[in-house]
Protein backbone atom coordinates (compact mmCIF):
# COMPACT_ATOMS: atom_id res chain seq x y z
CA UNK A 1 0.00 0.00 0.00
CA UNK A 2 1.36 3.44 -0.54
CA UNK A 3 -0.22 6.94 0.30
CA UNK A 4 0.13 9.34 -2.45
CA UNK A 5 0.48 13.32 -1.37
CA UNK A 6 -1.24 15.74 -3.95
CA UNK A 7 -0.70 18.84 -4.65
CA UNK A 8 -4.38 19.96 -4.50
CA UNK A 9 -7.58 17.87 -3.19
CA UNK A 10 -9.31 14.97 -4.31
CA UNK A 11 -12.36 16.06 -6.49
CA UNK A 12 -15.34 14.14 -7.89
CA UNK A 13 -13.94 14.63 -11.75
CA UNK A 14 -11.08 12.82 -10.99
CA UNK A 15 -12.80 9.57 -10.43
CA UNK A 16 -15.00 10.20 -13.29
CA UNK A 17 -11.75 10.49 -15.46
CA UNK A 18 -10.25 6.99 -14.15
CA UNK A 19 -13.77 5.18 -14.91
CA UNK A 20 -11.94 5.13 -18.60
CA UNK A 21 -9.80 2.80 -17.47
CA UNK A 22 -11.70 0.30 -14.77
CA UNK A 23 -14.37 0.10 -12.57
CA UNK A 24 -15.00 2.90 -10.01
CA UNK A 25 -17.46 2.82 -7.09
CA UNK A 26 -18.79 5.75 -5.09
CA UNK A 27 -20.68 6.39 -2.19
CA UNK A 28 -21.33 10.13 -2.58
CA UNK A 29 -22.64 10.52 0.64
CA UNK A 30 -19.82 8.88 2.89
CA UNK A 31 -17.90 11.59 4.31
CA UNK A 32 -17.67 14.47 1.54
CA UNK A 33 -18.10 11.12 -0.95
CA UNK A 34 -16.01 8.09 -1.20
CA UNK A 35 -14.71 6.67 -4.32
CA UNK A 36 -12.76 3.81 -5.15
CA UNK A 37 -11.05 2.77 -8.35
CA UNK A 38 -10.08 -0.62 -9.09
CA UNK A 39 -7.97 -1.71 -12.23
CA UNK A 40 -7.92 -5.57 -12.16
CA UNK A 41 -4.67 -7.60 -11.91
CA UNK A 42 -2.98 -3.43 -11.41
CA UNK A 43 -4.08 -1.73 -9.02
CA UNK A 44 -6.64 -0.19 -6.80
CA UNK A 45 -7.10 3.45 -5.98
CA UNK A 46 -9.45 4.91 -2.93
CA UNK A 47 -9.89 8.49 -2.15
CA UNK A 48 -12.29 11.47 -0.13
CA UNK A 49 -13.20 14.02 -2.05
CA UNK A 50 -11.89 17.20 -0.21
CA UNK A 51 -8.62 15.17 0.87
CA UNK A 52 -5.36 15.39 -0.34
CA UNK A 53 -4.12 11.80 0.09
CA UNK A 54 -5.00 8.91 -1.99
CA UNK A 55 -4.51 5.18 -1.01
CA UNK A 56 -2.65 3.55 -3.79
CA UNK A 57 -2.48 -0.49 -3.52
CA UNK A 58 -0.81 -2.41 -6.17
CA UNK A 59 0.01 -5.72 -7.11
CA UNK A 60 3.29 -6.20 -5.84
CA UNK A 61 4.08 -8.68 -8.99
CA UNK A 62 3.71 -6.20 -11.76
CA UNK A 63 3.86 -3.03 -9.52
CA UNK A 64 7.41 -2.13 -11.64
CA UNK A 65 4.94 -2.28 -15.16
CA UNK A 66 2.01 -0.59 -12.97
CA UNK A 67 3.63 2.38 -11.37
CA UNK A 68 4.27 3.90 -14.71
CA UNK A 69 0.83 4.04 -15.93
CA UNK A 70 -0.33 5.14 -12.25
CA UNK A 71 1.27 8.39 -12.91
CA UNK A 72 0.58 8.43 -16.07
CA UNK A 73 -2.73 8.86 -14.95
CA UNK A 74 -2.06 11.41 -12.36
CA UNK A 75 0.19 13.63 -15.04
CA UNK A 76 -2.24 13.53 -17.84
CA UNK A 77 -5.33 14.47 -15.58
CA UNK A 78 -2.97 16.77 -13.78
CA UNK A 79 -2.28 18.61 -17.23
CA UNK A 80 -5.94 19.62 -17.31
CA UNK A 81 -6.55 18.37 -20.96
CA UNK A 82 -6.07 14.70 -20.29
CA UNK A 83 -5.11 12.63 -22.96
CA UNK A 84 -7.33 9.74 -23.16
CA UNK A 85 -6.76 8.22 -26.57
CA UNK A 86 -2.63 8.23 -25.35
CA UNK A 87 -3.57 6.84 -22.34
CA UNK A 88 -5.63 3.90 -24.01
CA UNK A 89 -2.72 2.79 -25.87
CA UNK A 90 -0.27 3.27 -23.04
CA UNK A 91 -2.99 1.00 -20.88
CA UNK A 92 -3.14 -1.55 -23.81
CA UNK A 93 0.68 -1.69 -23.65
CA UNK A 94 0.60 -1.98 -19.85
CA UNK A 95 -2.04 -4.99 -20.00
CA UNK A 96 0.20 -7.03 -22.83
CA UNK A 97 3.23 -6.87 -19.99
CA UNK A 98 1.28 -7.46 -16.98
CA UNK A 99 -0.61 -10.70 -18.75
CA UNK A 100 2.46 -11.77 -19.65
CA UNK A 101 4.17 -11.40 -16.45
CA UNK A 102 0.95 -13.16 -14.32
CA UNK A 103 -0.24 -15.41 -16.85
CA UNK A 104 2.76 -16.18 -18.98
CA UNK A 105 0.43 -15.33 -22.01
CA UNK B 1 -6.89 11.21 16.65
CA UNK B 2 -9.87 9.22 18.62
CA UNK B 3 -7.35 5.69 18.86
CA UNK B 4 -9.73 2.57 19.45
CA UNK B 5 -7.06 0.19 18.31
CA UNK B 6 -5.95 -0.90 21.79
CA UNK B 7 -6.77 -4.75 21.32
CA UNK B 8 -3.73 -4.81 18.46
CA UNK B 9 -1.50 -1.91 20.83
CA UNK B 10 -2.55 0.40 23.36
CA UNK B 11 -1.87 4.03 22.98
CA UNK B 12 -1.33 6.45 24.77
CA UNK B 13 1.04 4.82 27.07
CA UNK B 14 0.75 6.56 30.90
CA UNK B 15 3.60 8.84 31.54
CA UNK B 16 5.43 6.86 34.25
CA UNK B 17 5.52 4.34 31.18
CA UNK B 18 7.47 7.13 29.08
CA UNK B 19 9.56 8.38 32.01
CA UNK B 20 10.64 4.80 32.79
CA UNK B 21 11.92 4.30 29.25
CA UNK B 22 13.91 7.37 29.38
CA UNK B 23 15.00 6.80 32.55
CA UNK B 24 16.26 3.42 31.97
CA UNK B 25 18.36 4.81 28.46
CA UNK B 26 19.48 7.35 31.07
CA UNK B 27 21.32 5.48 33.07
CA UNK B 28 23.51 2.07 33.09
CA UNK B 29 21.72 -0.99 33.83
CA UNK B 30 22.21 -3.83 36.40
CA UNK B 31 21.48 -6.79 35.68
CA UNK B 32 22.93 -9.88 38.11
CA UNK B 33 25.71 -11.91 36.14
CA UNK B 34 26.20 -9.14 33.54
CA UNK B 35 27.88 -6.02 34.93
CA UNK B 36 30.25 -6.21 37.92
CA UNK B 37 28.31 -2.13 38.15
CA UNK B 38 25.78 -2.14 41.32
CA UNK B 39 24.54 1.49 40.47
CA UNK B 40 21.62 0.98 37.77
CA UNK B 41 18.41 -0.49 38.33
CA UNK B 42 17.65 -3.92 37.86
CA UNK B 43 14.78 -3.72 35.63
CA UNK B 44 14.59 -7.41 35.16
CA UNK B 45 13.77 -7.93 38.62
CA UNK B 46 11.44 -5.20 38.94
CA UNK B 47 9.10 -6.09 36.22
CA UNK B 48 9.51 -9.98 37.51
CA UNK B 49 8.27 -8.80 40.84
CA UNK B 50 5.34 -6.77 39.10
CA UNK B 51 3.93 -9.86 37.56
CA UNK B 52 4.21 -11.79 40.85
CA UNK B 53 1.80 -8.80 41.89
CA UNK B 54 -0.66 -8.69 39.25
CA UNK B 55 -1.01 -12.05 38.82
CA UNK B 56 -0.64 -13.57 42.20
CA UNK B 57 1.40 -16.27 41.94
CA UNK B 58 4.78 -18.05 42.99
CA UNK B 59 8.20 -16.86 42.50
CA UNK B 60 9.14 -14.64 40.01
CA UNK B 61 11.93 -16.62 38.25
CA UNK B 62 8.60 -18.53 36.92
CA UNK B 63 7.48 -15.54 34.76
CA UNK B 64 10.21 -15.58 31.70
CA UNK B 65 10.54 -12.74 29.53
CA UNK B 66 10.09 -13.43 25.72
CA UNK B 67 9.83 -10.63 22.66
CA UNK B 68 5.98 -11.20 22.99
CA UNK B 69 3.48 -13.47 23.34
CA UNK B 70 3.70 -15.04 19.95
CA UNK B 71 7.42 -15.40 20.65
CA UNK B 72 5.98 -16.96 23.92
CA UNK B 73 3.57 -19.67 22.56
CA UNK B 74 7.07 -20.46 20.35
CA UNK B 75 8.71 -21.64 23.33
CA UNK B 76 5.91 -23.01 25.01
CA UNK B 77 4.38 -24.99 22.47
CA UNK B 78 7.11 -27.03 20.43
CA UNK B 79 8.79 -27.17 24.36
CA UNK B 80 6.01 -28.76 25.92
CA UNK B 81 5.60 -31.40 22.40
CA UNK B 82 9.59 -32.05 23.04
CA UNK B 83 9.22 -33.71 26.52
CA UNK B 84 6.21 -36.23 25.12
CA UNK B 85 6.96 -39.48 24.35
CA UNK B 86 4.59 -41.13 22.34
CA UNK B 87 1.40 -40.16 20.41
CA UNK B 88 0.91 -36.78 20.84
CA UNK B 89 -3.17 -34.86 20.46
CA UNK B 90 -3.13 -31.50 20.93
CA UNK B 91 -6.39 -29.34 21.22
CA UNK B 92 -6.87 -26.18 20.22
CA UNK B 93 -10.26 -23.44 19.27
CA UNK B 94 -11.77 -22.10 16.44
CA UNK B 95 -11.31 -18.41 18.33
CA UNK B 96 -7.42 -18.15 18.59
CA UNK B 97 -4.98 -16.25 16.96
CA UNK B 98 -2.28 -17.41 13.87
CA UNK B 99 -0.06 -16.88 17.28
CA UNK B 100 -1.32 -20.20 18.49
CA UNK B 101 -3.04 -21.89 14.78
CA UNK B 102 0.47 -21.65 12.90
CA UNK B 103 2.64 -23.23 15.71
CA UNK B 104 0.24 -25.93 15.98
CA UNK B 105 -0.65 -26.28 12.23
CA UNK B 106 3.10 -26.77 11.57
CA UNK B 107 3.16 -29.36 13.72
CA UNK B 108 0.83 -31.43 12.40
CA UNK B 109 2.15 -31.14 8.99
CA UNK B 110 5.26 -32.16 10.18
CA UNK B 111 3.64 -35.31 12.19
CA UNK B 112 4.28 -34.67 15.40
CA UNK B 113 1.22 -33.49 16.55
CA UNK B 114 -2.77 -34.54 15.72
CA UNK B 115 -4.61 -31.64 16.26
CA UNK B 116 -8.34 -30.88 17.01
CA UNK B 117 -9.64 -27.47 16.73
CA UNK B 118 -12.92 -27.10 18.78
CA UNK B 119 -15.54 -25.04 17.52
CA UNK B 120 -17.00 -21.68 19.33
CA UNK B 121 -20.99 -21.07 19.99
CA UNK B 122 -22.11 -17.15 20.88
CA UNK B 123 -18.46 -16.55 21.09
CA UNK B 124 -17.34 -18.82 23.92
CA UNK B 125 -15.57 -22.12 24.06
CA UNK B 126 -18.22 -24.50 25.90
CA UNK B 127 -16.13 -26.95 28.81
CA UNK B 128 -18.25 -29.71 27.59
CA UNK B 129 -16.82 -29.42 23.50
CA UNK B 130 -13.16 -29.50 24.83
CA UNK B 131 -14.18 -32.46 27.01
CA UNK B 132 -15.69 -34.06 24.34
CA UNK B 133 -13.03 -33.48 21.92
CA UNK B 134 -10.59 -35.25 24.52
CA UNK B 135 -9.28 -38.47 23.77
CA UNK B 136 -6.75 -41.17 25.40
CA UNK B 137 -3.88 -39.42 23.64
CA UNK B 138 -4.69 -35.88 24.29
CA UNK B 139 -1.64 -34.16 25.96
CA UNK B 140 -1.84 -30.78 25.75
CA UNK B 141 -4.62 -28.12 25.23
CA UNK B 142 -3.58 -24.30 24.12
CA UNK B 143 -6.47 -21.78 24.29
CA UNK B 144 -6.80 -18.22 24.35
CA UNK B 145 -8.37 -16.53 27.18
CA UNK B 146 -9.75 -13.60 25.68
CA UNK B 147 -10.77 -13.28 21.96
CA UNK B 148 -9.22 -10.28 19.97
CA UNK B 149 -12.23 -10.53 17.76
CA UNK B 150 -15.19 -10.74 19.60
CA UNK B 151 -14.28 -9.91 23.24
CA UNK B 152 -15.48 -13.00 24.61
CA UNK B 153 -13.39 -14.35 27.93
CA UNK B 154 -13.43 -18.10 28.28
CA UNK B 155 -13.88 -19.84 31.47
CA UNK B 156 -10.65 -21.01 31.78
CA UNK B 157 -10.97 -22.18 35.14
CA UNK B 158 -13.88 -25.11 34.39
CA UNK B 159 -11.76 -26.30 31.64
CA UNK B 160 -8.19 -26.42 33.61
CA UNK B 161 -10.05 -28.58 36.17
CA UNK B 162 -11.57 -30.88 33.41
CA UNK B 163 -7.72 -30.97 31.98
CA UNK B 164 -6.16 -31.61 34.94
CA UNK B 165 -8.01 -34.45 36.27
CA UNK B 166 -7.00 -35.98 33.11
CA UNK B 167 -3.46 -35.17 33.50
CA UNK B 168 -3.50 -32.25 30.22
CA UNK B 169 -1.45 -29.73 30.20
CA UNK B 170 -2.69 -26.13 30.18
CA UNK B 171 -1.42 -23.01 28.55
CA UNK B 172 -3.85 -20.39 28.30
CA UNK B 173 -2.86 -17.27 25.65
CA UNK B 174 -3.93 -13.95 27.65
CA UNK B 175 -2.53 -11.64 25.70
CA UNK B 176 -5.87 -9.47 25.34
CA UNK B 177 -6.92 -10.51 29.19
CA UNK B 178 -3.35 -9.66 30.72
CA UNK B 179 -4.05 -6.23 32.23
CA UNK B 180 -7.74 -5.99 31.28
CA UNK B 181 -9.41 -8.03 34.20
CA UNK B 182 -8.21 -9.15 37.49
CA UNK B 183 -6.32 -12.55 36.66
CA UNK B 184 -5.48 -14.68 39.32
CA UNK B 185 -2.84 -17.29 38.69
CA UNK B 186 -2.79 -18.44 42.11
CA UNK B 187 -6.05 -20.12 41.83
CA UNK B 188 -6.58 -20.76 38.40
CA UNK B 189 -5.71 -24.41 36.80
CA UNK B 190 -3.66 -23.37 34.32
CA UNK B 191 0.08 -24.98 33.37
CA UNK B 192 1.33 -21.84 31.78
CA UNK B 193 -0.10 -18.10 31.16
CA UNK B 194 1.29 -15.83 28.15
CA UNK B 195 1.19 -12.09 28.12
CA UNK B 196 2.51 -9.25 26.07
CA UNK B 197 3.72 -6.22 27.40
CA UNK B 198 2.11 -3.92 24.91
CA UNK B 199 -1.38 -4.28 24.92
CA UNK B 200 -3.46 -3.88 28.42
CA UNK B 201 0.09 -3.75 30.18
CA UNK B 202 0.27 -0.63 28.82
CA UNK B 203 4.40 -1.47 28.25
CA UNK B 204 5.86 -0.83 24.24
CA UNK B 205 5.80 -3.68 21.96
CA UNK B 206 8.99 -6.47 22.07
CA UNK B 207 8.03 -7.29 25.37
CA UNK B 208 5.90 -10.08 26.83
CA UNK B 209 6.28 -13.74 27.91
CA UNK B 210 5.11 -16.37 30.15
CA UNK B 211 4.46 -18.14 33.67
CA UNK B 212 5.00 -21.46 34.15
CA UNK B 213 3.75 -23.46 36.98
CA UNK B 214 5.90 -26.45 36.79
CA UNK B 215 9.22 -25.92 34.56
CA UNK B 216 10.18 -29.70 34.28
CA UNK B 217 7.19 -30.04 32.15
CA UNK B 218 8.20 -28.12 28.89
CA UNK B 219 11.79 -28.36 27.04
CA UNK B 220 13.96 -25.72 26.39
CA UNK B 221 14.14 -25.13 22.57
CA UNK B 222 16.28 -21.88 22.16
CA UNK B 223 19.60 -21.96 23.72
CA UNK B 224 22.32 -19.35 24.55
CA UNK B 225 24.01 -17.01 27.09
CA UNK B 226 22.73 -16.42 30.49
CA UNK B 227 24.96 -14.95 32.42
CA UNK B 228 25.21 -17.55 34.74
CA UNK B 229 26.78 -20.91 34.87
CA UNK B 230 28.55 -19.75 32.31
CA UNK B 231 31.52 -22.47 32.07
CA UNK B 232 28.42 -25.42 31.10
CA UNK B 233 28.16 -25.53 27.27
CA UNK B 234 24.87 -26.29 27.97
CA UNK B 235 21.30 -24.14 28.48
CA UNK B 236 21.27 -24.30 32.30
CA UNK B 237 18.06 -26.00 34.38
CA UNK B 238 17.34 -23.13 36.55
CA UNK B 239 14.39 -20.95 36.29
CA UNK B 240 14.37 -18.50 34.15
CA UNK B 241 17.90 -19.04 32.39
CA UNK B 242 16.51 -22.63 31.00
CA UNK B 243 14.27 -20.60 28.70
CA UNK B 244 15.90 -17.05 29.23
CA UNK B 245 18.62 -16.27 26.53
CA UNK B 246 20.32 -13.10 25.33
CA UNK B 247 20.50 -9.69 26.37
CA UNK B 248 17.45 -8.35 27.64
CA UNK B 249 15.60 -5.75 26.87
CA UNK B 250 15.94 -3.42 29.46
CA UNK B 251 14.08 -0.21 28.63
CA UNK B 252 11.06 -2.32 27.35
CA UNK B 253 11.21 -4.26 31.16
CA UNK B 254 11.27 -0.56 32.74
CA UNK B 255 8.33 0.26 30.96
CA UNK B 256 6.35 -2.92 31.84
CA UNK B 257 7.26 -2.71 35.21
CA UNK B 258 5.85 0.71 35.26
CA UNK B 259 2.94 -0.39 33.27
CA UNK B 260 2.43 -2.89 35.90
CA UNK B 261 2.21 -0.64 38.84
CA UNK B 262 -0.06 1.78 36.80
CA UNK B 263 -2.31 -1.17 36.62
CA UNK B 264 -2.31 -2.28 39.81
CA UNK B 265 -3.03 1.82 41.09
CA UNK B 266 -6.08 1.63 38.69
CA UNK B 267 -7.17 -1.60 39.61
CA UNK B 268 -7.89 -4.79 37.12
CA UNK B 269 -11.71 -4.42 38.56
CA UNK B 270 -11.93 -0.67 37.70
CA UNK B 271 -10.06 -0.99 34.21
CA UNK B 272 -12.53 -4.32 33.56
CA UNK B 273 -15.76 -2.30 34.31
CA UNK B 274 -15.04 1.11 32.28
CA UNK B 275 -14.51 -1.50 29.71
CA UNK B 276 -17.28 -3.14 29.74
CA UNK B 277 -19.59 -0.02 30.13
CA UNK B 278 -17.80 1.69 26.96
CA UNK B 279 -18.01 -1.24 25.08
CA UNK B 280 -21.70 -1.46 26.02
CA UNK B 281 -22.53 2.10 25.11
CA UNK B 282 -20.73 1.86 21.48
CA UNK B 283 -22.99 -1.02 20.83
CA UNK B 284 -26.18 0.08 22.12
CA UNK B 285 -25.37 2.90 19.80
CA UNK B 286 -24.34 1.08 16.69
CA UNK B 287 -27.42 -1.51 17.24
CA UNK B 288 -29.25 1.97 16.17
CA UNK B 289 -28.00 1.60 12.68
CA UNK B 290 -30.28 -1.20 10.61
CA UNK B 291 -27.26 -1.30 8.69
CA UNK B 292 -24.57 -2.06 10.71
CA UNK B 293 -24.04 -5.72 11.38
CA UNK B 294 -22.56 -6.14 15.08
CA UNK B 295 -20.65 -9.53 15.28
CA UNK B 296 -20.30 -9.21 19.69
CA UNK B 297 -23.32 -7.83 21.21
CA UNK B 298 -22.14 -8.80 24.69
CA UNK B 299 -18.06 -8.94 24.83
CA UNK B 300 -16.70 -9.07 28.76
CA UNK B 301 -13.78 -6.90 26.72
CA UNK B 302 -13.51 -3.12 25.50
CA UNK B 303 -14.03 -5.10 22.28
CA UNK B 304 -16.43 -4.12 19.21
CA UNK B 305 -16.24 -6.09 16.01
CA UNK B 306 -18.50 -4.86 13.26
CA UNK B 307 -19.47 -4.70 9.86
CA UNK B 308 -21.47 -2.06 7.21
CA UNK B 309 -23.66 -3.58 4.89
CA UNK B 310 -22.75 -2.44 1.40
CA UNK B 311 -19.06 -1.77 2.34
CA UNK B 312 -16.16 -3.27 2.59
CA UNK B 313 -14.68 -3.45 6.37
CA UNK B 314 -10.89 -2.45 4.91
CA UNK B 315 -13.13 0.97 3.29
CA UNK B 316 -14.74 1.59 6.33
CA UNK B 317 -11.14 1.85 8.53
CA UNK B 318 -10.34 4.20 5.72
CA UNK B 319 -13.19 6.34 6.08
CA UNK B 320 -13.36 6.59 9.83
CA UNK B 321 -9.56 7.42 9.93
CA UNK B 322 -9.39 9.81 7.18
CA UNK B 323 -12.86 11.75 7.57
CA UNK B 324 -13.36 11.43 11.29
CA UNK B 325 -9.62 10.54 12.38
CA UNK B 326 -11.06 7.77 14.28
CA UNK B 327 -8.08 4.59 14.13
CA UNK B 328 -9.78 1.24 13.81
CA UNK B 329 -8.07 -2.16 12.80
CA UNK B 330 -10.01 -4.06 10.49
CA UNK B 331 -9.42 -6.92 8.21
CA UNK B 332 -8.88 -10.52 9.67
CA UNK B 333 -7.05 -9.99 13.19
CA UNK B 334 -4.99 -12.59 12.55
CA UNK B 335 -7.97 -14.58 13.46
CA UNK B 336 -8.89 -16.47 10.29
CA UNK B 337 -11.14 -19.22 12.11
CA UNK B 338 -13.11 -16.64 13.77
CA UNK B 339 -13.94 -14.77 10.78
CA UNK B 340 -14.67 -18.27 8.83
CA UNK B 341 -17.16 -18.87 10.61
CA UNK B 342 -18.52 -14.54 11.67
CA UNK B 343 -17.63 -13.20 8.50
CA UNK B 344 -17.47 -15.37 5.50
CA UNK B 345 -13.69 -14.70 5.59
CA UNK B 346 -14.15 -11.16 4.78
CA UNK B 347 -13.46 -9.86 7.75
CA UNK B 348 -14.91 -6.74 9.84
CA UNK B 349 -14.44 -3.78 11.75
CA UNK B 350 -12.76 -3.84 14.85
CA UNK B 351 -12.83 -0.44 17.50
CA UNK B 352 -11.01 -1.37 21.21
CA UNK B 353 -11.04 1.47 23.58
CA UNK B 354 -8.84 1.89 26.49
CA UNK B 355 -8.79 2.54 30.00
CA UNK B 356 -7.65 6.32 28.56
CA UNK B 357 -10.59 6.16 26.01
CA UNK B 358 -12.73 8.88 27.24
CA UNK B 359 -17.08 8.98 27.20
CA UNK B 360 -16.66 11.38 25.16
CA UNK B 361 -14.47 10.10 22.47
CA UNK B 362 -16.58 7.12 22.50
CA UNK B 363 -19.33 9.61 21.89
CA UNK B 364 -17.48 11.16 18.82
CA UNK B 365 -16.76 7.86 17.42
CA UNK B 366 -20.11 6.11 17.92
CA UNK B 367 -21.39 9.50 16.13
CA UNK B 368 -18.44 9.27 13.04
CA UNK B 369 -19.50 5.39 12.45
CA UNK B 370 -23.08 6.03 12.76
CA UNK B 371 -22.72 8.89 9.94
CA UNK B 372 -20.69 6.57 7.98
CA UNK B 373 -23.17 3.67 7.80
CA UNK B 374 -25.76 6.08 7.52
CA UNK B 375 -23.86 7.90 4.08
CA UNK B 376 -23.11 4.26 2.59
CA UNK B 377 -27.08 3.52 2.92
CA UNK B 378 -28.07 6.42 1.36
CA UNK B 379 -25.77 6.35 -1.48
CA UNK B 380 -26.64 2.66 -2.21
CA UNK B 381 -30.39 3.32 -2.24
CA UNK B 382 -29.71 6.40 -4.66
CA UNK B 383 -27.63 4.03 -6.83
Amino acid sequence: MKEFLLSDPVTEDFFLFLKNFGHVEILPNVGEGFYKFEKKDCFSIKGLVGDTTLEVRFIPEVMDITVKFLYALFHFYGDGKPDIKTLKQREAGMEKRVNESLYGK
Amino acid sequence: MIYLNNAATSWPKPPEVCMAITRSLAQPVFGSGRTAGSEGEDYITQAREALVQLFHTGPGENWVFTHNATDALNILIPGFIASVEGPCHVITTALDHNSVLRPLHELERAGRITLTVVPFENAKISPDVVRAAICPETRLVVMSHGSNVLGSVQDIHAIGEILHERGIYFIVDGAQTAGHMPVDLGNLPVDAFIFTGHKALFGVPGTGGFYIRDPSRVGTVRYGGTGTDSFSLFQPDEMPDKYEIGTHNYPGLAALAAGIAFVCSAGTAAIAKKGEQQAAYIISELKKEPNIIIYNETPELPIIAFNIEGMENDDVGFVLARAYGVISRTGLHCAPLVHKTLTNGKGCVRVSPSWFTTDGECRVAVKAIREVAQGANSSLNQA
